[in-house]
């Protein structure tokens, strides 16, 4: 199935928020309540639509742990879109988030897309932090918000989706380069503007010739 | 050289013929240049002399110059010329290889591991080595080229430790990415090698690199290279596409998510038949060969089951699987190409049923036309064919029946049907069959462990099989299949085609208790294989593993016997074995075949693989099923030794103290957790509080520091004011100084007043009645005289005198004139 565009994700945060949960709920659309730790990064994929485009998300989930630290930071700058996830019932996780975020901000492009996501909804009576603070936090570093639940999939689709309508406007707005393909976008194999009109695969000499 | 000689003068100075410098001098001595001089030509030229000096002399210009080097790529990174000068030279003193000049040099020995050790002190700073990262963002080619050559000297010496460094320098697999797309070859080309080298092993770069877009700027060279037809370049893409791939899950699933796959296909389009001679020309085979390799690794049976299913279902669509089928028909494929792509298709239809049934399909173009798995069959068991086309036939059938019990079925149907009699159409059953009683044992063995595959995990099968009638000789009366098996088990005098049957048969009676009493039923089986197992040590490796599979056979008859054979039930047998062999030797016996050598090799991976056609011995699936069954069979053999009732009490008394054991564990448990609950309550109220005493206390604190800091500022103004009633102090000593200066002044005053006063009043009073009475006469008397002088001035201007009226005022001033006083002498 061809695309419109194509994301490149990552998702962020510390070990054990359910990084690797949110993904498997979101491509395969189960839990698994046991997961191995990450190590360094595994990859996803599923294809979604907005605005009826076809639009293909390939996330990069990465490991939480210090020691991968210096790994992950290379799949910043490449990404158009980062989920920055805490788990609503250990508070420090919520507390690193400041640390997550700069380094994210150093090392992305600056337009990249963060969504703030906080896991585990289910686990209600577990809670330590609170949703307002979440929302707070977003508002104040100017993130999307939301909370979800990797165990029962509540709003798990949408804060992918969401994410990818962010970043959407954005293109439609014209702030992405969409030709440098280091902001984490692509544009589908039939879907290039410049040659649209012509069939796939008679690439670019005629082009030229053929404009005026 | 003569050149470079010259080059040297300028750099020395000329030196006296007669007292040439050694090698160890001119290095120290133009490190020594590189050290100290201060003009950057000066430092130049010594570097490109210390180049030229590092093949021949690269112990000293490395022992000597390193740090030197490695601090001109600090200070004068701006100067292209002198940095390619010494990134080339310390290429050359760490080049793993030996360079011409020394192949006669006389400490080869001492040079065969120079370069590693260099390395090795290289490395000591992490930090050179993200340096030298940091020369490939520099266009030009004076450092680029030879920044690239260094990394990868540096790679081929130290691999792991350069990894590690390039996964956590900022950028550095990005920078190497980058230089993929360098529009000068020769660049590429080195960072294609480059990268080939650095993800060899390590999933953590190679899923970086695949996050750099690789896969795109791979197919990107491979274009502009012009495919299939292009040259190295286009295999080292695939080399490095490969190692990304190799058991890399995440990568495969990218690989497959973003439909690189179907860019794969036009790989395949092969010219049409007979078009060209060239058409298999080394190049394109090897390019195609590096395709099939790339293809392989995305179904591989070691990947996970999730990943091989989705990249077999796109290897369909993108219409790989139908490029593979054509490349099977064609003709003039080479024979290691040909095989290669057998064990692709195999694996590209492995466990998956939907491809298996378009495999079974694919009809061989030949007239008439026939199945390609029959034409496959019929090279396999065909003696003139060539080993290890016929090994990969065997797995690729291997592949076709696994999880597929329609392919079984299918097989054993061809046994069974009428139709097999008739003629020119040979099935694929009977070319099994066939191979059976062919006199060549690797035949026998091939077939055998084919057909053994049509039985794997599927009972019904077994059964159906126990139908099959072959009539090997038309006088003779038609044989049941597993009948002519132990027949031919026992007429064979080669290990591998004894192995082969055994195999089949034990595969055959696992878990089927009517093809045990089917076997039980041939005279001459048990006898023969307790005899065999009996029988003393075989000479060679391979006897041991015949007489363990024969032991083997014995115990599934054991193991799946429910009694309705004729003379052989369980007990019989298992006395039989005890009687005739004794349970240890059986025992051991059969525990030679897990020990023996072919077994692991065999148990590694589902494709047999062999060099040579007597190493073929053992399959994968059977030693599956060995495995399992070994341990079942053991303990089956061995009576329970006081067996009885007596031991099932103690084992009922002692099973139900572990009852009581556990089940008070459990009510611990429960206890536990309650305990563990409350606790966690406990601890999240203290939690709480801690919290709010902890916020308490940083409130506390703040307002301590507030404090301290008014107290601070307090301090301050006391100070002043201390300074302040200092001073005032000091001010009011000063006045009371004063004070009683003035005082004493004051009272010298006074006295002095008094005196003074003493002496006016002692002065004064006589004084003051004097001076008025004298004032009161003398002015009487003046009156007096002015009168008489009045007088005497009527007189005089009555007299005709002339008198001035001033005169009589000028007598009256206390100061006469002089002129005055003629007259008045006149007058007096």
């Amino acid at each position: 199935m061809s695309y419109a565009y194509l994301f490149k994700y990552i998702i962020i945060g510390d070990t054990g928020v359910g990084k690797s949960c949110l993904l498997l709920q979101f491509t395969d659309k189960r839990f698994q309540p046991v997961h191995d730790l990450t190590i360094g990064v595994e990859f996803g994929a599923r294809m979604i639509t907005i605005d009826n485009k076809y639009i293909k998300l390939q996330i990069w989930d990465t490991a939480g742990q210090e020691a991968f630290r210096s790994i992950t930071r290379s799949y910043y700058r490449g990404a158009a879109g980062a989920l920055l996830v805490y788990d609503i019932t250990r508070r420090e996780t919520f507390n690193h988030l400041t640390t997550w975020l700069d380094d994210a901000r150093q090392h992305s492009n600056s337009n990249m897309v963060i969504m703030l996501i906080g896991n585990k909804s289910d686990l209600e009576s577990r809670r330590e932090v609170k949703k307002e603070e979440g929302e707070a936090f977003a508002r104040e570093h100017g993130l999307i918000f939301m909370e979800t639940s990797a165990k029962t999939a509540a709003n798990v689709e949408e804060a992918f989706i969401n994410t990818a309508k962010e970043i959407y406007e954005k293109i439609q707005e014209g702030v992405f380069d969409i030709n440098n393909e280091a902001n984490g976008i692509k544009i589908g194999p039939q879907h290039s503007p410049s040659n649209s009109n012509l069939p796939p695969g008679s690439k670019s000499p005629s082009q030229s010739s053929g404009c005026c | 050289m003569e050149y470079f000689k010259s080059g040297l003068k300028t750099v020395l100075g000329s030196q006296d013929p007669e007292q040439q410098p050694s090698g160890a001098e001119t290095v120290e001595r133009l490190v020594e240049r590189v050290q100290s001089s201060t003009l950057l030509d000066d430092r130049r030229d010594a570097c490109r002399a210390l180049k030229a000096l590092s093949r021949k002399y690269r112990i000293e210009v490395g022992a000597q110059g390193m740090d030197a080097l490695r601090f001109i790529l600090e200070t004068d990174k701006q100067d292209c010329e002198i940095i390619g000068y010494t990134l080339d030279t310390l290429s050359n003193i760490m080049s793993p290889t030996l360079f011409d000049e020394e192949e006669e040099s006389d400490r080869q020995e001492d040079l065969r591991h120079i370069g590693e050790q260099f390395t090795e002190m290289f490395l000591k700073k992490p930090e050179n080595v993200t340096l030298i990262l940091s020369f490939l963002e520099e266009y030009d080619f004076k450092v680029r080229w030879p920044a690239l050559k260094l990394l990868r000297v540096l790679l081929s010496n130290r691999l792991k430790d350069i990894q590690d460094i390039i996964l956590v320098s900022p950028m550095g697999v990005s920078k190497l990415m980058d230089l993929l797309g360098d529009s000068r070859e020769v660049i590429r080309n080195e960072a294609l090698l480059l990268l080939i080298q650095l993800t060899k092993s390590n999933a953590n770069i190679q899923k970086i690199v695949a996050f750099e877009n690789a896969f795109d700027r791979l197919f990107d060279v491979i274009i502009e290279e012009g495919c299939a037809d292009g040259g190295i370049v286009v295999e080292d893409c695939f080399l490095l596409m490969l190692n990304l791939l190799k058991n890399n899950s995440s990568n495969q699933n990218f690989f497959k998510e973003g439909s690189y796959i179907q860019k794969l296909c036009p790989m395949f389009t092969l010219p049409p038949d007979g078009a060209d001679d060239n058409c298999w020309a080394p190049q394109k085979t090897a390019i195609l060969f590096s395709v099939l390799l790339v293809v392989r690794c995305l179904v591989s049976p070691s990947n996970p089951g999730q990943v091989t299913l989705s990249c077999q279902k796109a290897l369909f669509t993108s219409g790989i699987f139908q490029a593979l089928t054509s490349i099977l028909m064609a003709s003039g494929v080479p024979i290691n190409f040909l095989a290669e792509a057998i064990c692709t298709l195999s694996e590209v239809i492995r466990g998956n049923h939907h491809n298996q049934q378009h495999f079974a399909r694919v009809m061989a173009p030949i007239s008439p036309p026939r199945e390609a798995i029959v034409i496959l069959l019929m090279s396999m068991v065909n003696e003139k064919q060539s080993f290890a086309l016929r090994c990969t036939v065997l797995y690729c059938f291997q592949c076709y029946l696994f999880k597929n019990e329609d392919g079984q079925a299918q097989v054993v149907q061809t046994l069974l049907s009428p139709s097999y009699s008739e003629v020119n159409m040979v099935t694929s059953g009977q070319l099994l069959c066939s191979g059976l009683y062919s006199h060549d044992s690797l035949s026998n063995w091939l077939s055998a462990v084919a057909l053994s595959h049509t039985l794997i995990e599927n009972p019904a099968q077994r059964e159906n099989l126990l139908r099959v009638l072959l009539s090997p000789d038309p006088n003779y009366r038609p044989v049941t299949l597993i009948h002519q098996v132990a027949l031919l088990l026992q007429q064979s005098n080669k290990a591998q085609s004894k192995i082969g049957f055994l195999i089949f048969l034990g595969t055959w009676l696992s878990h089927c208790h009517l093809a045990v009493k089917h076997f039980l039923e041939v005279p001459t089986a048990i006898p023969y294989l307790t005899a065999q197992v009996g029988s003393a040590e075989g000479e060679d490796d391979n006897e041991e593993l015949v007489q363990g599979l024969c032991a083997f056979v014995i115990g599934l008859c054991i193991l799946f016997n429910d009694g309705t054979a004729s003379s052989y039930d369980k007990d019989a047998l298992i006395q039989l074995v005890s009687n005739r062999i004794g349970l240890e030797v059986f025992s051991s016996k059969l525990s030679e075949v897990s020990r023996n050598e072919f077994y692991s090799r065999a148990s590694k991976l589902p494709q047999p693989r062999a060099t040579k056609p007597e190493e073929l011995l053992l399959d994968y699936e059977f030693c599956k099923l060995f495995k399992v069954l070994e341990s079942m069979i053991v303990k089956a053999v061995n009576p329970k030794e006081p067996s009885n009732s007596a031991v099932e009490i103690a084992e009922n008394g002692l099973v139900s103290e572990y009852k009581d054991v556990i089940r008070e564990q459990d009510r611990k448990i429960a206890e536990l957790q309650c305990k563990c609950d409350s606790l966690e309550k406990e601890k999240n109220q203290l939690k709480l509080t801690l919290e709010q005493l902890s916020s308490n206390v940083s409130q506390l604190s703040d307002e301590n520091t507030l404090l301290k800091a008014q107290l601070h500022a307090g301090g301050l103004t006391h100070d002043h004011e201390h300074d302040l009633a200092m001073q005032v102090d000091g001010w009011r000593t000063e006045c009371a100084r004063k004070d009683a200066t003035i005082q004493s002044l004051e009272a010298e005053v006074q006295r002095l007043n008094i005196s003074s006063n003493q002496t006016t009043i002692e002065s004064n009073p006589p004084t003051d009645p004097i001076e008025s009475s004298d004032m009161d006469n003398l002015l009487e008397l003046f009156a007096v005289q002015e009168e008489k002088l009045n007088k005497y001035k009527d007189l005089l201007r009555r007299y005709g005198e002339k008198v001035d009226d001033d005169d009589t005022d000028q007598e009256i001033s206390p100061q006469p004139t002089s002129h005055n006083s003629p007259t008045r002498n006149n007058i007096v």
